[in-house]
């Protein structure tokens, strides 16, 4: 991982603060460093030790299922890769026996001198993250966790499935290691109860990960087997999330909406047998294999511990305390929190609020930026005109990813009989800090100008393994990966003889291309430190703030007159904080900012250039005008979109979400004295139409359900949803609702509710599916909870050439792990444009927008992908190529030669994204791209074929 | 209860007068105003008080003793080095590095934003090694995406 590599990053790792000191941006924190009982500059992490080790302990990486040693390591790819040894479970250290390791340890790096030590630290901010920790539910006797050995938690299932698990991702029943074919999952299990626990709370991630383990383990079984989830409501409010959802009912995961409420040993003693009431009031036993209980996530004693040192305030849940407009700043002034410290989180939300986190940490700290920081310097790069390719081949075993099918010390014999290969080795992990020392250390001493790696897929490590040839004084693009796990071990794992004969085939095609491969120089960009923002709501404005605060000049681009967008029509967040005097603080900050110039009526005309270095035109009212920056934040927004059920426009009493809010704003009286009021959720949403779930509707309905109940307690209020997601911690407005006698009724979307007007009164109908009848409301007020759709953004698209999603939201680079990142390099995404999100949320991404920004924008000059197109003597200028280039980067010029005048294309390296069409439509070999010239796309093909040798 | 003078006690702690003043007056000083701009305060108040300023329990002692005594024109003389650090109001000069606490997913998204845009990091983890809950998973959805 880059984190180990990192120049400016110091991992301290078996550390733990001890106090905090001083004030926001001069704090001096203590730290107290465990000792490892191992030296990390000499442990080789051989793993000696651990073999040695006579202590077996649970691993707790792995849940608890399988074993370690006292000398261990986490996981394969640990970063830092050195092993520790567990004091509180070895031998030597709790009884003074042993000493085993110390013994066979091949470099002495056993230390059992090693002592805690106290130190500390000056630093401008701090940001605390200490994560979650799985609910255990040993103490819920009727699931029988703890007595059933087939009664496992979600995340013990994780490690089960994994091939790095206990069981090498062979899944097996834990009492009698047969393959289970029917698996239950129970959700909610320690989330929305108070009853045996205190997490009154939705985890919101459960749902995801049990659907996601139901359809992995129907891929893993030969015919598919049988899951079932046990369910109280689908939360799938995430993008994307309702498809997968539609993905797992279409592929015969069979849900059931019930909590089962005993699970008792199965016939035999393996299995279970589990009792459960339907919706329709019987009273079900079933057997199943194995029972999944989907255990959510609660605070950690760690961050409980944590907050005491640092002093900041918790949440009644004990997570930390934070504003909806301030996502990230705990309590106390200068420290921030990210992650599940927050409250349960996804991936995605976690590195959100991480980088968010990190903007807030720097922004306090600008005029000491790059004073700490050092920067990296490569050694000049060997010069190799003249050398034949002296070619060094590198095997991983990816743990037993790869070695567990491929027989890899073959691969290693064969490689060395390729031609040019002068060295052939395999390693435990080729992307570990350690073996890319060692990688540096044989490039020196073997003298290798050209290198193999065998592993994993480019697409991940090709940096790393450019940036360790870099430091060894090669060229980066002097190396070739050979994907023999992603695209060998993991599909053929039934074929070992024939995964090891493809891997010998991968590694003689990327030695035979690699052979062909030369130096390439990498393109810089001067950076133009200045940002753009498009949009104007609350995202754009939190984004333009933050950029400014960073020191850039930031223009904000609005397409109307007016500032703020969708916050003017709401009233309070999920935390009741009122939003009107946010949002005028906001603007009135914006709009006084010395750095923000603030363009209203303006649209983006057009766009050239790339990432660092963007040139634009737009359009103020019926002026043009020319605006250079270099990064840009995108916060178009979206907006509730107009119902066209539920007789919608027909009368008065309808009205949406926003209409609803303004009537309670202007005409309380009005509403006040109303008898009854309904809400429909899900209109428009979650249909044919429109397949996602727009997230924040259920909430907004139940905070208007107890609205209506604070103001009229008499009044009957009922909400007819199809799965209520009130995620999160705002499940207590749920159950607040409830407790205030709001009636909640389920209706599905085969049967939706019937509205009509007779005689003058508004009437609802809707068939209550726990009493089994049909029911008819009639009411003053129909709310109806419309879908949030996307604003128009197809000219941005199209300008930009950016990704949208089947629903015209835009695209993130990677749903998980760039989740403010665009594809195209220099442009962020935020707020609703992205998806429906409450307003915390999309200030969260407009805070993660500046960091990500301020990467690129903290830099004078920026390296850019060196794999561009270069034009050959062949061209003749019959301009095919510029027809398929999609980004606009090849035109054609005219240039006279001893009175000829010829026709030639030349290529725009910062616009060229090295994608190739170009070089595939050429009929002469007249363009090629630097990397993938023909002839070396040729040597790997003759190679593939094996007509070489 | 014991009496204190504003001037005498901000001499014998070397910070200013107002320093004391807005104490009483935000209420963070539990004294009551006497005759002759004298202070009333309870002695265990006063030496929790000064417990939470941080002053050394032999300096509480010896400040005690000699508010006890009968309030005469301040001859205290000023000590050498002030025995309260006075506020640091500097953030001209903040330190350019900063600690993330936890190395899970978050905890090094964190670090990496921070150390790619001109600041150290220190990432502070319990355990032997980063990587946190996610390092965990086998799959993420819907990528179905290797979670390493």
């Amino acid at each position: 991982m880059e984190c180990g590599r990192h120049l400016n990053i110091e991992i301290l790792t078996l550390s733990e603060v001890v106090a905090v000191t001083g004030q926001a941006g001069a704090f001096s924190v203590t730290v107290k460093k465990n000792p490892r009982f191992i030296d990390m500059d000499k442990c080789i992490a051989c793993g000696i030790c651990s073999q040695k080790c006579p202590k077996k302990v649970d691993d707790e990486f792995n849940m608890g299922i399988s074993k370690r040693k006292a000398a261990y390591i986490q996981y394969g790819q640990t970063v830092p890769l050195k092993y520790a040894i567990d004091p509180k479970t070895c031998l030597f250290t709790t009884k003074g026996k042993c000493r085993a390791c110390e013994k066979f340890c091949p470099t002495g790096a056993i230390n059992f001198d090693d002592k805690e030590e106290i130190q500390t630290f000056s630093v401008g901010s701090l940001i605390l993250s200490p994560g979650y920790k799985p609910f255990d539910p040993a103490g819920i006797d009727f699931y029988g966790y703890g007595k059933i050995p087939d009664v496992v938690t979600g995340l013990e299932y994780e490690r089960m499935l994994s091939p790095g698990g206990p069981f090498h991702g062979h899944l097996e029943k834990p009492s009698d290691h047969k393959e289970p074919k029917n698996i239950a999952w129970i959700q909610c299990v320690g989330s929305r109860s108070t009853n045996r626990c205190e997490n009154g709370y939705c985890s919101s991630v459960c749902c995801m990960y049990a659907m996601k383990q139901a359809l992995i383990t129907a891929a893993h079984l030969p015919d598919g087997g049988r899951q079932t989830l046990f369910y109280m409501d689908i939360r799938s409010h995430g993008k994307e999330f309702e498809l997968y959802y539609n993905y797992a009912k279409e592929h015969d995961i069979r849900f059931v909406r019930a909590r089962p409420h005993t699970i008792e040993p199965g016939p035999g003693n393996t299995g279970v047998t589990m009792r459960y009431v339907t919706e329709d009031g019987r009273q079900l036993k079933e057997d199943f294999d194995m029972a999944v209980l989907s255990v959510g996530m609660e605070a950690s004693a760690d961050a409980l511990d944590l907050s005491q040192k640092t002093g900041i305030e918790l949440t009644a849940y004990n997570f930390a305390k934070t504003g909806s407009f301030t996502p990230v700043s705990s309590s106390r002034d200068g420290i921030f929190v990210s992650g599940c410290f927050k409250g349960p989180m996804n991936i995605p939300s976690s590195v959100a609020v991480a980088s968010a986190a990190s903007a807030e940490a720097s922004k306090a700290l600008i005029s000491a930026k790059g004073t700490l920081t050092r920067e990296k310097k490569y050694p000049a790069e060997k010069d190799l005109s003249g050398q034949p390719p002296r070619i060094g081949v590198f095997v991983c075993s990816c743990g037993s990813n790869i070695a567990g099918v491929v027989d890899v010390a073959a691969v290693v014999d064969y490689a060395k009989t390729l031609p040019y290969v002068v060295h052939a080795e395999n390693n435990m992990f080729a992307c570990s800090t350690d073996t890319q020392e060692l990688l540096a250390k044989v490039i020196g001493e073997q003298n290798l100008n050209r290198i193999v790696i065998a592993a994993c897929t480019p697409r991940t490590h090709e940096p790393l393994f450019q940036d360790t040839l870099k430091e060894a004084g090669l060229n980066g693009y002097l190396v070739e990966m050979a994907n023999i796990r992603n695209h060998n071990s993991w599909v053929h794992q039934k074929q070992p003889e024939k995964a090891t004969a493809k891997a010998m085939d991968q590694v003689r095609m990327a030695a035979a291309k690699v052979g062909l491969a030369f130096p390439i120089q990498e393109l810089q960009v001067n950076v133009v430190q200045k940002a753009l923002v498009i949009g104007g709501g609350v995202a754009g404005m939190n984004a333009a703030l933050g950029l400014a605060d960073q020191g850039y000049e930031t223009m904000l681009l609005e397409k109307t007159d007016a500032l703020g967008g969708n916050a003017w029509h709401l009233s309070t967040t999920a935390k009741n904080e009122k939003i009107r005097p946010m949002l005028e603080q906001l603007i009135q900050k914006v709009e006084s900012h010395e750095r923000i110039e603030i363009l209203k009526n303006a649209r983006l005309t057009s766009s050239t250039g790339t990432v660092g270095n963007f040139t634009s035109s737009i359009q103020i009212g019926n002026e043009s005008r020319e605006i250079q920056y270099g990064a840009a934040v995108l916060a178009t927004g979206a907006r509730e979109s107009e119902p066209t059920e539920f007789m919608y426009g027909e009368d008065a009493r309808i009205m949406t979400h926003l209409e609803f809010e303004k009537e309670l704003a202007e005409r309380k009286d009005r509403v006040q004295s109303a008898g009854s009021a309904v809400f429909i959720q899900c209109v428009g949403s979650r249909n044919t139409r429109r397949p996602y779930c727009s997230r924040v509707c259920c909430t907004h309905s139940v905070q208007n359900a107890i609205t209506l109940k604070t103001l009229n307690p008499s009044m009957n209020v009922y909400v007819l949803y199809r799965d209520m997601r009130t995620y999160g911690t705002r499940e207590d407005l749920y159950t607040e609702a409830r407790r205030r006698g709001v009636v909640f009724i389920r209706y599905d979307l085969e049967n939706p509710p019937l509205v009509a007007k007779t005689d003058g009164a508004l009437t609802v109908k809707v068939t209550d599916p726990i009493l089994g009848m049909p029911l008819e409301l009639t009411t003053d007020y129909l709310i109806l909870a419309a879908a949030i759709v996307p604003n128009e953004t197809r000219e941005l698209v199209e300008l930009y050439k950016c990704a949208v999603n089947a629903d015209g939201f835009l695209n993130e680079a990677h749903p998980k792990l760039r989740p403010v990142d665009m594809a195209v390099d220099g442009l962020f995404i935020a707020g609703l444009c992205t998806y429906p999100k409450p307003i915390d949320e999309s200030i969260s991404q407009a805070k993660a927008a500046v960091a990500r920004a301020n990467v690129i924008l903290s830099q004078n000059v920026m390296q850019l992908d060196a794999i561009k197109s270069f034009v050959t003597d062949h061209c003749d200028g019959c301009a095919l190529c510029l027809d398929v280039c999609p980004y606009r980067a090849i035109t054609l010029t005219q240039h006279s030669d001893n009175g000829h005048t010829a026709k030639k294309i030349s290529t725009d390296k910062a616009l060229c994204k090295g994608c190739g069409l170009c070089a595939a439509t050429c009929p002469k070999r007249g363009v090629m791209v630097h990397g993938f010239t023909t002839e070396q796309l040729r040597a790997q093909v003759y190679a593939a074929l094996d007509l070489i040798g | 209860m014991i009496e204190i003078r504003v001037g005498k006690l901000a001499k014998m702690l070397g910070i200013h007068r107002n320093t004391v003043r807005n104490w009483i007056k935000n209420g963070e000083l539990d004294a009551t105003p006497m005759v002759g701009k004298r202070y009333g305060i309870g002695r265990e108040s006063f030496t929790r008080f000064l417990e939470s300023k941080g002053v050394a329990k032999n300096m509480i002692l010896e400040l005690m003793a000699d508010a006890a005594k009968t309030p005469g024109p301040g001859k205290t003389a000023k000590p050498e080095t002030p025995i309260i650090q006075k506020e640091v109001r500097m953030l001209d000069k903040p330190v350019g590095s900063v600690m993330v606490v936890g190395g899970g997913i978050a905890g090094i998204q964190a670090s990496l934003d921070l150390a790619d845009s001109g600041y150290y990091v220190y990432l502070l983890e319990k355990g032997p090694g980063i990587g946190g809950g996610m390092a965990r998973l086998d799959k993420t959805f819907p990528t179905n995406d290797c979670a390493m």
